[in-house]
């Protein structure tokens, strides 16, 4: 029994998502004990940012087959709630040092970055997808995308003008000694940002594979037709699946609120660091984004660790050409174009 | 009546596919309609279940206006569509489809006693209820499509050409389950390119011919019919 | 006039229009450009210094359009491509003592080697993937620039000899207007022979195209050398202009100006882009110019008009004009806007 294990480990090993798992956890081990275990901290608050965002694009291309330019954006809108709710709550912790909202502010503010992008979402579908959407569906993949174009100019350019184009951060969300991990001092924010990341995507992960409307969200992405045939209300799982998408990408923009002040262009480095994730993991599976989002940050972390600063535009652009070029299902793409799934 | 249609005319996009198509269903009834290829008989399918809106005409069910309802809101009035094209959830299990199946119910022991019905009717499914859809053979996946379309206990069950592809002995299983369902009391609109199976076992037939009806009748009366002996069995 | 229009009966002028890829209307247009820096108050140096932005906006849509209206791949890296031509001619120029006029050139058969390699790279990929391929080759280019500070002085910039040595904007408007109509013309030529043909059936359908016998493989990769080859010669212009070189002319949202212009323009007509970029850029510069301090507002009104285009008009002007513009009644007017029918 356990020599069939074996081999069937041995097997999967040898498959795309294996080897690069594999391979990616042993380059960030030898990191870590070459660079020190901040690395490791890093990647792992990097990628359960990029997961969170990672899976509303997916999301979004699998299931309304929207490929989303303006997902970054957001982020956006989900760093700014944030800021203009916690504002004034840090003020009256100053003032209150023992009032309940020293730990239950931030979440305030995490759960209206939430609350914030899904209602970004609900009103982009009313104005822009929707409406396309009943025009016409020819062309709809290039011409829904040039319209998330515009979408991204269109909100980047309004923050800047309704909110201005300075950086619009906070100190730190939960005061307090860092957390010491295994000798590790660990600010409590980066802790708390990995566990609201790690939290949502689980929870994510279970409503879309156990529940009534989860299941009928992935029904909708495989068969359209045989989703309304049987009874399940399109219009209704469309806008559900974009507010969920929006409001995916805004909790990461708020919980990382403190690493990230929001400013008008923050958007657009999770964009395209997330697209790096679903082309890299193939096209809409959720397990598949989050080990994506992982290994991009991983390469991310290490570019800027051994390489410098400012060359993760580079590295790993280069290196998902590469993939691009000998896989272009992506590591962890099935080739039943299916999506949403294991 | 459990069904009625009046004078439909529908196609896609600009371009016309039924003229005047009209026809009823009594409760508890087997009809059928047969007509040649690229006659109009997807396309009157798909029109009562929603899927296309149609230009004019009226279809009323169970004495209520369905006209240019959604798919899914003729769906939820308890009229089940298997598609010529199954429109299966490939990536989900067997088990899965039968419960998406089931999407209108509410109930969890309700849809349990659906999938216990689906399951007797066709044991295959249930050897396979976790094997993904999208890698069960092809006939294999028309007997999941009928078992899906039966899962939200329809009163009326529109079949698409459920023998397409299937060997003769798979084809004679499928028309004894929809034997079975009809015994159970639900009603069949069945479309079949097979004439003399589909004129044997219903109670009635229209033949649709370039978006027409042609003829209706008994179908014992239809299967005599030198027009349908002559068109259709090329005798 | 006489009615009768056949190919003998043309007479030299019109047969010149046809081979010049020009209507009556057109020629007038490219007239009217050419005397407008004499008219008030156009002829102050700053309104030229915008309509030579707008000339320059107006080649790129052109180049734009020939890969996206007609292959239907949107390269979204076209800016970095043309930032790649522009860094080349400059520092031949700074580097080599070349003369900006040969180094633009080959500034342009250095855009079209990084295109033959886009082209070829993005081969396997389909519709979105390969627009998502470009985007990653531009945001690499565009970070080895900012990266390379030994050669290119990363975001501070390199100082770039200008074409002319003089401080008026004439030549450079005048030069800017020769290009938009040479590109045209190229593109024109091409997508009037029979390879026209080729390359919108691999647009509409690859795979039909193959089984007819065309090689989407050789189309392709010919039809992204070219237009990144024109990105490149253009971007030498940019660079030989304004004197002064930064990374930031690679930036998406550059790209993101070229791709609006262009479908506003009207998507597979090539003139459309090249059109309305005179009058809508040179709006949006009085916008941010009167407005300043407003800033974002120009960006805000491209980004709604774009999205407008996109849902309710998705074939652009060009289309408009097409369908209600170029059928009046009156032959005369008609010779007008048609030219004769060869
Ligand atoms: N989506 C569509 N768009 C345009 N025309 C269609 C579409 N679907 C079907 N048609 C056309 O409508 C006509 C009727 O098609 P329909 O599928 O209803 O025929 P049918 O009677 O079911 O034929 P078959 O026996 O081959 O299934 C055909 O001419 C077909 O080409
Ligand atoms: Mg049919």
């Amino acid at each position: 029994m356990s020599k069939h294990n074996m081999s069937v480990t041995l097997t999967w090993l040898k498959t795309a998502p294996g080897l690069s798992i594999v391979i990616s956890i042993a380059v960030a081990v030898a990191a870590t004990i070459d660079a020190g275990p901040y690395l490791l901290v890093n990647m792992v608050v990097t990628g359960g940012m990029l997961a969170l965002v990672a899976t509303g694009l997916t999301l979004m291309l699998g299931v309304l087959n929207i490929p989303m330019f303006a997902h970054g954006e957001y982020f956006m809108i989900g760093s700014l709630t944030a800021y203009y709710i916690f504002t004034p709550i840090s003020e009256f912790i100053l003032e209150h040092p023992d009032s309940w909202l020293v730990t239950f502010g931030p979440f305030i503010a995490i759960i209206g970055a939430l609350i914030g992008g899904a209602i970004a979402g609900v009103i982009s579908e009313k104005l822009v997808f929707g409406p396309l959407r009943r025009r016409s569906t020819d062309n709809w993949v290039m011409n829904s995308f040039l319209l998330t174009v515009g979408v991204s100019v269109l909100l980047i350019n309004l923050h800047q003008l309704i909110f201005g184009a300075d950086f619009k951060g906070i100190v730190g969300y939960w005061q307090g000694m860092p957390i010491s991990i295994a000798d590790v001092y660990v600010s409590k924010d980066r802790v708390m940002s990995f566990l609201i990341s790690a939290v949502i995507v689980a929870l994510f992960y279970l409503f879309m594979t156990y529940t009534r409307t989860g299941m009928a969200i992935r029904a909708v992405s495989q068969d359209i037709t045989g989703a309304e045939i049987v009874g399940i209300d399109i219009e209704k799982i469309v806008l559900l699946t974009i507010s969920l998408a929006c409001a995916l990408a805004a909790v990461a923009g708020g919980s990382l609120l403190f690493m990230y002040p929001s400013y008008p262009t923050v958007g657009l480095e999770p964009l395209y660091m997330a697209w790096f994730v679903v082309i890299l993991s193939g096209l809409g599976n959720i397990l598949g984004a989050v080990a994506g989002a992982f290994m991009v940050a991983l390469l991310k972390v290490i570019t800027m660790e051994y390489v410098g600063a400012g060359w993760d535009f580079v590295v790993p652009s280069a290196l998902i050409m590469l993939i691009l070029i000998f896989k272009p299902s992506g590591i962890f793409g099935s080739d039943v174009r299916g999506v949403l799934d294991k | 009546m459990l069904l009625e249609v009046k004078n439909l005319n529908a196609g896609y996009g600009y371009l016309q596919i039924l003229r005047d198509v009209s026809l009823h269903i009594d409760k508890g009834e087997y009809v059928g309609i047969v007509g040649p290829n690229g006659a109009g008989k997807s396309t009157t399918m798909k029109t009562i279940a929603g899927l296309i809106s149609p230009m004019s005409g009226s279809v009323v069910f169970n004495g209520e206006d369905i006209t240019g309802l959604s798919g899914s809101a003729v769906a939820k009035k308890g009229i089940s569509f298997v598609s010529e094209e199954m429109n299966l959830f490939v990536n989900m299990t067997v088990q899965e489809n039968l419960y998406m199946g089931a999407y209108t119910i509410k109930e969890k022991h309700l849809q349990n006693e659906r999938l216990e019905f689906v399951f007797e009717l066709f044991p295959r499914l249930a050897e396979r209820r976790k094997q993904l859809a999208g890698t069960m053979s092809g006939g294999e996946r028309k007997m999941l499509a009928i078992g899906r379309g039966m899962m939200s206990n329809p009163s009326l069950m529109l079949v698409d050409e459920p023998s397409f592809g299937l060997a003769p002995q798979l084809t004679t299983s499928v028309f004894a389950s929809l034997e079975v369902l009809i015994k159970t009391g639900v009603t069949i609109l069945l479309v079949e390119q097979n004439v003399t199976k589909t004129l044997a076992v219903t109670g009635r037939g229209y033949v649709l011919e370039n978006g027409k009806i042609g003829l209706e009748g008994k179908s014992a009366d239809l299967a005599e019919d030198s027009y349908v002996k002559k068109v259709f069995l090329g005798v | 006039m006489d009615t009768t229009t056949n190919d003998l009966n043309m007479n030299l002028f019109d047969r010149v229009l046809d081979k010049l890829c020009l209507t009556p209307i057109g020629l007038a247009g490219l007239i009217l450009l050419l005397i407008l820096p004499f008219i008030p108050p156009f002829n102050q140096e700053y309104m030229l210094r915008w309509l030579i932005y707008c000339g320059f906006i107006a080649a790129m849509s052109v180049g734009f359009d020939f890969t996206a209206g007609f292959i239907n791949i949107v390269n979204f890296g076209y800016m970095a491509v043309a930032g790649t031509g522009g860094y080349t001619s400059a520092l031949l120029v700074l580097n080599a003592g070349l003369s900006p006029w040969i180094a633009m050139l080959a500034g342009g058969v250095s855009s079209a080697i990084l295109g033959l390699v886009i082209g070829m790279i993005s081969l396997r990929l389909r519709g979105i993937f390969a627009a998502c391929l470009s985007w990653f080759f531009g945001l690499a280019v565009m970070g080895l620039a900012i990266k390379m500070v030994w050669l290119t002085r990363g975001p501070l910039g390199l100082r770039v000899p200008r074409l002319f040595e003089t401080e008026s904007n004439f030549p450079f408007y005048f030069l800017i207007v020769i290009l938009v109509y040479l590109t045209y013309l190229i593109c024109k030529w091409v997508v009037r022979s029979k390879m026209g043909l080729a390359f919108q059936a691999i647009g509409q359908n690859m795979d039909a195209a193959r089984t007819s016998g065309i090689d989407p493989v050789f189309y392709r990769v010919f039809n992204f050398t070219m237009s990144c080859a024109i990105a490149g010669v253009l971007g030498g212009f940019y660079a030989h202009f304004y004197g002064i070189l930064t990374p930031d002319m690679m930036h998406t949202s550059k790209t993101v100006e070229v791709l609006a212009v262009a479908y506003i323009g009207g998507r597979g007509s090539l003139w459309g882009g090249a059109v309305i970029a005179f009058p809508f850029i040179f709006l949006m510069e009085i916008v941010r110019s009167t407005l300043s301090h407003l800033p974002g507002l120009n960006l805000v009104i491209y980004a709604l008009v774009l999205i407008l285009v996109m849902i309710y008009y998705p074939g652009g002007f060009s289309y408009f004009y097409d369908t209600h513009i170029r059928q009046p009644k009156n032959r005369a007017l008609r010779y007008f806007l048609n030219g004769r029918d060869a």
